[in-house]
């Protein structure tokens, strides 16, 4: 079927032509009214619940909210560029610490004030240091939940494996890990595919070799170096439970390895409280139960690596500052903490929110005495390279065996000297 | 005297006609180019530009952490290079050479075998990441039902296996343009010459040696300019797959990955490195102006000779 | 080496060549109508029951429509700017000697070995200060400055080959230098025209990295920038995620088909002399 040159012509003209004046002609579309306003943030998982929330703020206020979640690995790309060129959304999700300090150094957030968010002022010290400049200490976000690492394991499946005590120890634990594949049910549902998750399992067992919040501050004072035996123990310890892993864990990425967990089909998962939600999307009717990491010996203490989840903040260029402001109150609202406590399995930063889910229940319970700062989220991201910059990919060499854990944290520790001042010129 | 009025009209409508093209060049290619450069040579704070800072970012990029990123990137383009010009291109000729000398039905090959050129690399990349897939990927399934389960791995996960499948992907998106090229390189050979050697008896394959393969030299020219530029400027597909770090652990970091990921930062870094980018930007535009040139050069020399 | 030579073993390669083409093509299209869970239990099943509500989800959740407006905008506005600027240089270029003929050639041919990619943060912020960000319109400027030099090479090898005694007839005739453009050597340069509008619509129309950098509001996108935006929200849908993957290839696919020599013709034409 040979179709003329002319005919080619003529259809790419017409298209040409009718897209030319229909382009104009949209855009000059009259722009968004100004109670409109634009959100955006990182959790695509959570875009059903944030949608039917702000249809609930809609009916209360009448400003209607715009939701876009980016994919997490491009969300801070798409964000500075949009900032930096002067559009952005005017509500967004801020990182913690060190996560977004250039952009808000840079001054593209609203300095939040305890007259416009009263919220504010009933969180301490340490809640809103998670969302305030680094140079600046302005407070830039509103903090909203706290996010708690431990392990994570299945009641049913450990119970078909003729697991009867939970362990509380390290060494009991890597017994039970033997114990459930022995029983051909796969132990731990971690793998190796996805680098951020790996560095997650790392801040879940790592703090009962490093020793959790005394070493967090030495390392941050500068009298402690990652070189230490200690860390590079915690280092060795996710190398030592790949056996544990699914079969290839370098090929699972990080939804299979969440939803080995959620079928079923592995009887842990060390992870976030925000892993909760996901799998329950996945499994309803999932049983969860929660413990902290297991001591290094019997009696010692036990460990719950927790952060300031992040913030929601405003842009410091928005046209519609009262509607964002608004907004802002409704998201440190009661209602809207405990539907997302309900819902999305959140450790929410307001007071006076019930926890129902047990699991989470436990985890908010156990933040007060065996909380500690995930080091490298709150200590080391102010400046680059960050140690998890330099952990990430390190930890899946480390795991792929190319690499040993002394090398990996002289790696973290030359990386981390080049722009943290404690740490300069110690190796 | 009307012939300089026609001459003045001339030169005027001439201008006309050339200045809007040179004007956007100029504006959005050659303009930001130079930009580039500049930048290499500055301090930066996110966005934010600071004050002058000589070589210091070429540096920076030569010693810890960044020189061994850029080290083992520069290495994975090499690799991919010369992989990609070996593989490809015999693979491209020998498609070639089989529908010259296909009887019928070459309209439908050819159509076949351009059709994956046309496809976006996002496309290609997610539909392979999922055929590749170590629990639902038809090509594990089928590998482990002809009973080599051990054969059916994590192509895109192991560290040892990712670079090579990411070339396999791309060959399985370009081959067909070195065909098409090839193609029509042998098609413009004149009958003349082969019928001539048939008839003083010579075999396809002294046909092939002699005649058609020294006669496709411009055609490889080409090829190998367009394939050393494609692969020291390889970003689609391992961004695609591998996202910014070269997922895993780097084993499919790129320059290009590098360029992006000092310029934007990434999710657990933040912060970006614009000066630091902006010298490997300059590097990257040396070696592919360079080498584009030299490769030409060479190629054009031995064009002639053949 | 006979065997080796053989025509059954050139067909055999074809064959083999098509397949490795056309099963997993197949298999895209066979999985955008399979329900996940069923695909997540036998992937390799024939899709006897259609589940077109796939594309329909694809279509309203995955913003489509919007997304699809907007790529025909981005590229069909590159188009009118490529062709009209590439046909104005191309004629300059090609037909006639002047000082400095082969500095402008050389200049716009080393256009070709910069990508935009590697200029992008200068470009971001160029066109920040000249307030096209967020814009098709400074999308469409910065992808016609990428194709021009191609545009214009291959235009002016055109022009090249139109007879000079064309020029010299209509002079004489008494027509202007735009009338001999239009009227005479134009129609003759048409098959160039459609070679670079293939040239150039087709990368443009399957690029995502330019949009996900110069276009922040959600409804100017594109539609590659779409698709991973989609993927990134319906990771294990697979059902789903193959119906975007079809939708999003399905134009072009039905384009190509159309009109498969003139793609081939067009997306070559750089490489090929003649």
């Amino acid at each position: 079927m040979k179709i003329s040159q002319r005919r080619v012509r003529g259809l790419v003209a017409a298209a040409v032509a009718a897209s030319v004046i229909a382009g104009p002609v949209i855009a000059s579309m009259p722009a968004q009214a100004a109670t409109e306003l634009t959100f955006w943030s990182w959790r695509t998982e959570d875009k059903a619940f944030y949608e039917e929330q702000l249809g609930i703020f809609k009916e209360k206020t009448g400003i209607t909210v715009k939701f876009t979640p980016y994919v997490n690995t491009e969300y801070n790309a798409i964000l500075s560029t949009a900032l930096t060129a002067g559009s952005g959304p005017d509500v967004m999700q801020i990182r913690p610490y060190g996560g977004m300090s250039t952009l808000s150094d840079a001054g593209n957030f609203l300095a939040l004030s305890t007259t416009d968010v009263p919220a504010l002022k009933k969180m301490s010290a340490g809640t809103l240091a998670g969302v305030q400049g680094y140079l600046s200490k302005k407070q830039y976000g509103l903090p909203y939940a706290t996010s708690v690492i431990g392990v994570m394991y299945n009641p049913d499946l450990l119970k078909e494996a003729g697991i009867k005590a939970l362990p509380s120890t390290y060494e009991s634990f890597l017994r039970v890990l033997a114990q459930v594949k022995a029983k051909g049910i796969i132990p731990l549902g971690n793998a190796t595919g996805n680098a951020p998750s790996l560095e997650q399992l790392h801040a879940g067992v790592g703090p009962t070799f490093y020793g959790g919040t005394q070493f967090f501050n030495d390392v941050v004072k500068g009298t402690r170096t990652f070189t230490d035996k200690n860390y590079v123990a915690s280092l060795q310890a996710v190398k030592d439970l790949v056996p544990f892993m699914p079969a290839t864990p370098a090929g699972v990425d990080y939804n299979t390895a969440r939803g080995l967990f959620a079928n079923e089909k592995a009887a842990f998962y060390i992870g976030g409280n925000y892993e909760i939600s996901y799998f329950r999307s996945l499994n309803p009717s999932l049983n969860v139960g929660w413990m902290p990491a297991p001591a290094s010996a019997p009696g010692a203490k036990r460990y719950a690596t927790s952060w300031a989840d992040g913030g929601f903040g405003i842009n410091a260029k928005t046209k519609a500052k009262p509607e964002a402001i608004k907004l802002l109150n409704f998201l440190a609202s009661k209602d809207f903490n405990q539907a997302a406590a309900d819902q999305l399995g959140w450790i929410s930063t307001a007071p006076y929110i019930k926890i129902t889910d047990p699991a989470i229940a436990k985890m908010s319970k156990a933040l007060a005495s065996q909380g500690t700062p995930f080091l490298n989220v709150v200590g080391f991201r102010f400046g680059t390279p960050t140690s998890s910059a330099i952990l990430q990919p390190g930890f899946q060499k480390l795991t792929a065996g190319t690499i040993t854990a002394a090398e990996l944290a002289k790696d973290v520790q030359a990386a981390v000297a080049t722009w943290y001042a404690p740490q300069k010129g110690k190796s | 005297m009307k012939l300089s009025g026609i001459k003045r009209e001339q030169r005027k409508f001439r201008w006309l006609l050339l200045s809007p093209g040179l004007l956007i060049i100029v504006i959005f290619t050659s303009v930001p180019a130079l930009t580039t450069l500049s930048y290499a040579f500055f301090e930066w704070k996110g966005f934010v530009r600071g004050s002058w800072a000589g070589f210091e970012n070429f540096d920076r990029l030569f010693s810890f952490p960044f020189r061994d990123q850029f080290l083992m990137a520069f290495r994975h383009n090499i690799l991919v290079f010369i992989a990609i010009m070996v593989l490809q291109t015999s693979l491209g000729l020998l498609i070639a050479y089989a529908l010259f000398n296909l009887t019928r039905g070459q309209r439908f090959f050819r159509t076949v075998t351009f059709l994956p050129v046309i496809f976006s690399l996002v496309i290609v990349g997610y539909m392979w990441q999922i055929m590749l897939d170590p629990y639902y990927g038809p090509i594990n399934l089928i590998v482990g039902d002809l009973g080599q389960p051990t054969w059916a791995k994590a192509w895109l996960g192991d560290t040892a296996t990712a670079l090579p499948t990411l070339v396999f992907i791309n060959l399985w998106r370009w081959v067909g343009f070195p065909a098409i090229i090839f193609l029509a390189g042998l098609n413009a050979i004149s009958t003349d010459y082969i019928e001539a050697a048939r008839i003083d008896g010579a075999s396809e394959g002294q046909i092939f040696r002699k005649i058609l393969y020294p006669l496709l030299a411009p055609s490889m020219t080409i090829i190998t300019v367009l394939t050393f530029i494609g692969a020291f400027e390889w970003f689609d597909l391992p961004y695609i797959l591998g996202g910014s770090n070269g997922s895993p652990a780097g084993a499919t970091d790129t320059l290009a990955l590098m360029f992006y990921r000092l310029s934007f930062g990434s999710i657990d870094s933040g912060a970006n490195e614009v000066g630091v980018g902006s010298a490997l930007g300059v590097i990257i535009f040396t070696v592919v102006g360079v080498g584009a040139a030299l490769a030409s050069k060479l190629l054009r020399r031995r064009e002639v000779e053949m | 080496m006979k065997l080796f030579m053989s025509k059954t073993f050139f067909r055999g390669v074809l064959i083999f060549n098509a397949s490795m083409i056309l099963i997993p093509v197949a298999f895209l299209l066979n999985s955008s109508l399979r329900e996940t869970s069923d695909f997540a239990r036998t992937p390799l099943k024939l899709a006897t029951d259609p589940q077109w509500s796939n594309f329909a989800s694809v279509w309203q959740d995955g913003n489509f429509a919007i997304y699809f407006k907007n790529s025909v905008i981005v590229t069909g506005g590159s188009l009118i700017v490529i062709l009209v600027c590439a046909l104005g240089a191309g004629f300059v270029l090609g037909r006639y000697e002047f000082r400095g003929h082969s500095l402008i050639m050389a200049f716009v041919l080393s256009g070709m070995l910069i990508p935009a990619k590697l200029m992008i943060l200068p470009l971001f912020i160029q066109l920040k200060w000249m307030h096209l960000l967020d814009s098709h319109l400074g999308l469409i400027l910065v992808y016609a400055a990428g194709a021009l030099p191609a545009a214009i090479f291959i235009m002016s090898g055109f022009f090249r080959t139109l007879p000079a005694d064309l020029d010299n007839a209509a002079r004489i005739d008494g027509a202007s230098e735009f009338q001999l453009l239009r009227r005479v050597l134009m129609p003759l340069v048409r098959p160039g025209l459609a070679i670079v509008a293939i040239y150039s619509a087709i990368p443009i129309w399957n690029d995502f990295f330019l949009p996900l950098v110069f276009l922040q509001d959600p409804d100017k996108k594109t539609i590659m920038q779409g698709l991973t935006m989609f993927f990134g929200q319906y990771s294990s849908q697979w059902g789903v995620l193959f119906a975007g993957l079809t939708l999003a290839a399905l134009p072009l696919i039905v384009l190509y088909l159309i009109l498969s020599e003139q793609f081939i013709k067009g997306l070559t034409a750089g490489a090929v002399k003649g």
